[in-house]
């Protein structure tokens, strides 16, 4: 299973403080603050581990049908800053996350080399949904296929298998 | 409290976050956040800070686990106003 997530930097600066009191305590856990507080950009870092927990946290979704709010329960594994695992309660994402001027974009996966085999999808694709699921329908073998979606600010990004 | 007055109460906390002024303006205790209201799930966090500051509570993170509608919100407020008697 596959996951997405983007945060248009631009608009997290207007929509979110994250030095307000309170709010990295909420969502990170002790080492991940201390990884976002040594960061050359602090800013940066918190979209960073942000785009991680969601991308892997949709996949959790998926597989669970769990609806919850628990960002301190996705665990952030950071090898790089383009690259790392989240653990949440038991399950294993890899993350693979590309950083550029103006938005921040992460894909999860269940399986390492399912990375190698990602398409892209146009924003202009037929979506349908089942339990709130979005998936398309593949023109050649008409097969369903799961999809994920993220959008953001200016930013579209859709993905299948 | 009675439900209404924390309903609007709410309401006026959510106001700033939301992205469907028509779910918003039909709003019910059936009301998700992130679905409906279309918040965007870091302002959720918004969202639950500024409950503890209206409030004077704090909100373990079991409670907000299941922060996802206005029903559980209003339970949750419920909840620790109740445990601060």
């Amino acid at each position: 299973m596959i996951g997405n997530d983007i945060v248009d930097l631009a608009l997290a600066k207007k929509e979110s403080n994250w030095k307000r009191k309170g709010f990295l305590d909420k969502i990170f856990t002790q080492q991940e603050q201390l990884l976002i507080t040594s960061a050359e950009s602090p800013e940066v870092m918190v979209w960073n581990l942000w785009t991680r927990k969601e991308a892997a946290y949709k996949i959790y979704n998926r597989q669970t049908n769990i609806r919850m709010y628990f960002p301190l329960q996705l665990v952030c594994l950071y090898e790089s800053e383009t690259s790392g695992t989240v653990l949440c309660n038991g399950n294993i994402y890899h993350t693979k996350t590309k950083i550029s001027e103006d938005n921040i974009y992460t894909i999860a996966v269940t399986e390492e080399n399912y990375f190698s085999q990602i398409k892209e999808i146009k924003v202009d694709a037929k979506i349908c949904k089942t339990n709130g699921i979005p998936y398309i329908i593949d023109d050649f073998s008409e097969i369903k296929k799961p999809v994920s979606i993220s959008h953001h600010g200016s930013f579209w990004k859709g993905i299948t298998l | 409290m009675n439900k209404e007055q924390t309903i609007e109460e709410l309401k006026s906390i959510v106001k700033p976050y939301i992205a469907n002024q028509e779910a918003f303006d039909t709003l019910t205790e059936e009301t998700d956040f992130i679905n409906d209201l279309k918040i965007n799930s870091a302002n959720l966090v918004d969202v639950i800070l500024d409950i503890e500051e209206k409030y004077n509570i704090v909100i373990d993170n079991e409670s907000m686990e299941r922060m996802i509608n206005v029903k559980a919100a209003m339970e949750i407020i419920d909840a620790k106003l109740s445990e601060k008697e």
